[in-house]
């Protein structure tokens, strides 16, 4: 049974939260990227940190670890 | 209708949302419309709708348990609270919660998780009988569909500040998504949503406290900066002001915050609230449900580096961009064009100093998931409360199952159009957190003295339990108005009795009285059980210590034993009251 979302379900509450927070590290890096690299770093305080690139590949490592570890396999759906 | 002032300042928004930010926030409602469709599926039984199948972890139902009372009011109101009253305001997520959180987990869950009650009314039906329940249900149903308006207000008033959004389309489409996700799903739909909140929130809002810290140079040079800015240290120390009303900023003392919040009012809240017992009563097994609270007190103690560090860091570094002077933030009724902004804007103000496009978006969606989460809270108990408690006690008792999951979907919507009504109504509010603290006081400090002399104490009778609370909630509201209403002189001497010093400010005026509420609540209760006849100790089995054999957990190690762990987080509790004393 897949943790959180109900007997005969898939998906687990665990997989959900992997896949949106890797949604947001694949859409955070390569903005972070394209203001760092490119020059169009926004005018905030502690910009000289690149905040959006590092916080965006960290997001992107958790999503992306938890997306793998919850992902549905065959036969999920059948387990109790 | 009144608005608050800020709307008829803010000429100009802080800042608008870049492409990148809106694919973010449109990903969000995406995923979690999503979720409430495809969990339809497995919430067909009222037992599925209303409490998840009653088949969730610990970890998820103690997430869940947090996330719920992690709403947009949480994150702005107490980063506004903490700019104005210091570090005072983290009172709130440590004594106020930690101690009454294991507390639940520990000695109270047992009896609500082996009587295999639906609710909290519902406990108090099998305990005290109707009259105690349907007080508890009515007052809870009032209370929860107030505390959804305000968070509503609450998420249109970041809205229209930050990106100049119009309320009216912040608050119906906020309120649409919930209740489309929560009538689809119930109660499943909503702490699936509720643990991905919470992950949000951190992952939206933990930036501001870090790239704060560094900006001030640490936590040392950051008191210290305080310290000049605001003339005193007294901002930064937990309970060495607390001595008298008037060495801190709150205008409390330590009475107040120990017996007050400490013992009443988050007792009250965290052990008999129904919108956070619903989510530990949805775990799987007794050492789940045990567990839940005690790991939700564990994320609890970490949450004011998100909400209280904001706070303090405005204090410390909040400067205009263009004249390097610090910006001064007011209440909301002082806000006019030399101070523009007000308390409960301190978070969008530090998130956007900090975050640009991208994050600005992921902290905005922090903000909108906050909301979603108190909002779905409360919407999920009411739709609960009012299907058992009220529709199911007292107008249609012997319909079929799935009548009653029909009622809790629809009751879930007119629940959000009520919400939305009120949002409009507490928009006239001068503080949207002193509005929930007297909330607070009115209902939960008198149940909570019913439900823990029901749990602890067989002597205790049905008519001493409803009288009790009768009387707790009737003399919170009769000290309410009595402070609240007549001249300037007069609200100073009722809040100088109610609070006994005249050096009280208003949140100790709350904290006193929820402490008076729940002492005639448990001073009727005793004595009205005294004078009126037992029930036979045959018929508490399960509701009452003394009278229940608690079964046993099936925890087969130490790290398996919830009591163990409850001993771990109230250790990190009393050292942090120790590094910030």
């Amino acid at each position: 049974m897949a943790e959180g979302t109900g007997l005969g379900e898939a998906l687990s509450i665990w997989f959900f939260v992997g896949i949106m927070t890797l949604a947001y590290g694949v859409v955070l890096l390569p903005y972070g990227a394209y203001e760092w690299f490119g020059g169009h770093e926004a005018n905030t305080v502690l910009n000289n940190l690149h905040p959006t690139f590092w916080w965006g590949l960290l997001i992107f490592l958790f999503g992306l670890f938890y997306t793998l570890k919850y992902r549905p396999r065959p036969g999920d759906e059948k387990k109790v | 209708m009144h608005f608050a002032a800020p709307y008829l300042l803010a000429t100009t928004q802080l800042t608008r949302l870049s492409p990148v930010d809106l694919i973010i926030l449109l990903l969000y409602f995406a995923v979690v419309l999503f979720i409430g469709f495809y969990v339809k599926g497995s919430t067909n039984t009222s037992e599925e709708f209303f409490l998840a199948g009653r088949e969730m972890t610990a970890w998820i139902a103690g997430l869940s348990f947090v996330s719920a009372n992690l709403g947009s009011l949480e994150l702005m109101g107490w980063a506004g609270s903490a700019y104005q009253y210091g570090i005072l305001a983290t009172h709130w997520y440590w004594i106020g919660a930690i101690p009454a959180m294991l507390f639940l987990g520990i000695v109270m869950m047992p009896f609500y998780y082996i009587s295999k009650t639906h609710s909290v009314p519902g406990y108090l039906q099998l305990r005290f009988g109707e009259g105690a329940r349907g007080l508890a249900a009515i007052s809870f149903g009032f209370m929860t569909i107030l505390m959804s308006g305000v968070n509503m207000y609450a998420m249109a008033l970041v809205m229209k500040v930050i990106l100049g959004w119009d309320i009216n389309f912040s608050i119906w489409v906020g309120a649409a998504t919930v209740a489309i996700y929560v009538m689809l799903g119930g109660l499943r739909s909503a702490i699936i949503n509720e643990v991905l909140q919470f992950v949000l929130i951190w992952a939206g809002a933990a930036l501001i406290p870090i790239l704060g810290l560094i900006e001030a140079g640490g936590w040392t040079k950051l008191k210290a900066q305080i310290a000049v800015n605001v003339g005193n240290t007294n901002y930064t120390h937990l309970w060495s002001t607390l001595g008298h009303f008037k060495d801190n900023p709150m205008g409390i003392n330590w009475v107040g915050i120990v017996f007050g919040l400490g013992c009443i009012i988050s007792f009250g809240y965290w052990t008999t609230d129904f919108l956070v017992v619903q989510r530990v009563l949805s775990a799987h097994n007794l050492r789940a449900a045990k567990m839940a609270p005690v790991l939700g007190a564990a994320f609890k103690m970490a949450v004011p580096l998100i909400v209280i560090v904001p706070g303090l860091l405005a204090l410390g570094v909040l400067r205009d961009p263009h004249t390097h002077q610090l910006i001064h933030l007011v209440g909301e009724n002082q806000v006019d064009a030399a101070h523009p902004y007000s308390y409960n804007e301190v978070l969008p103000l530090m998130l956007i100093r900090y975050c640009g496009p991208g994050l600005l978006g992921l902290g905005i969606t922090a903000l909108v998931a906050g909301f979603m989460s108190g909002m779905a809270g409360n919407v999920s108990a009411f739709s609960t409360v009012w299907t058992y408690d009220i529709y199911g006690a007292y107008l249609n008792k012997r319909a079929p199952d799935k009548h009653y999951v029909l009622m809790g979907r629809w009751s879930t919507v007119v629940g959000m159009l009520v919400s939305i009504g009120t949002a409009y109504l507490v928009m006239n509010a001068a503080s949207i957190m002193d509005y929930v603290q007297a909330l607070f006081s009115f209902f939960i400090a008198p149940l909570f003295g019913t439900v823990i002399l029901g749990m602890l104490w067989k002597r205790a009778t049905n008519w001493g339990g409803f009288l009790g609370l009768l009387a707790g909630t009737a003399s919170s509201i009769g000290m309410w108005v009595y402070t609240n209403f007549g001249t300037e002189a007069h609200k100073a001497d009722a809040l100088a009795r109610i609070a006994l010093s005249r050096d009280a400010q208003p949140m100790a005026n709350d904290m006193f009285r929820a402490l008076w509420s729940w002492l005639i609540c448990v001073g009727v209760t005793v004595i009205v059980s005294l004078v009126t006849k037992p029930r036979p100790e045959s018929e508490l089995n399960g509701l009452v210590y003394g009278a229940t054999v608690i079964p046993d957990d099936g925890a087969t190690s130490l790290w398996q034993k919830p009591i163990f762990w409850a001993g771990v987080v109230f250790a990190v509790f009393v050292i942090l009251q120790i590094i910030f004393f």
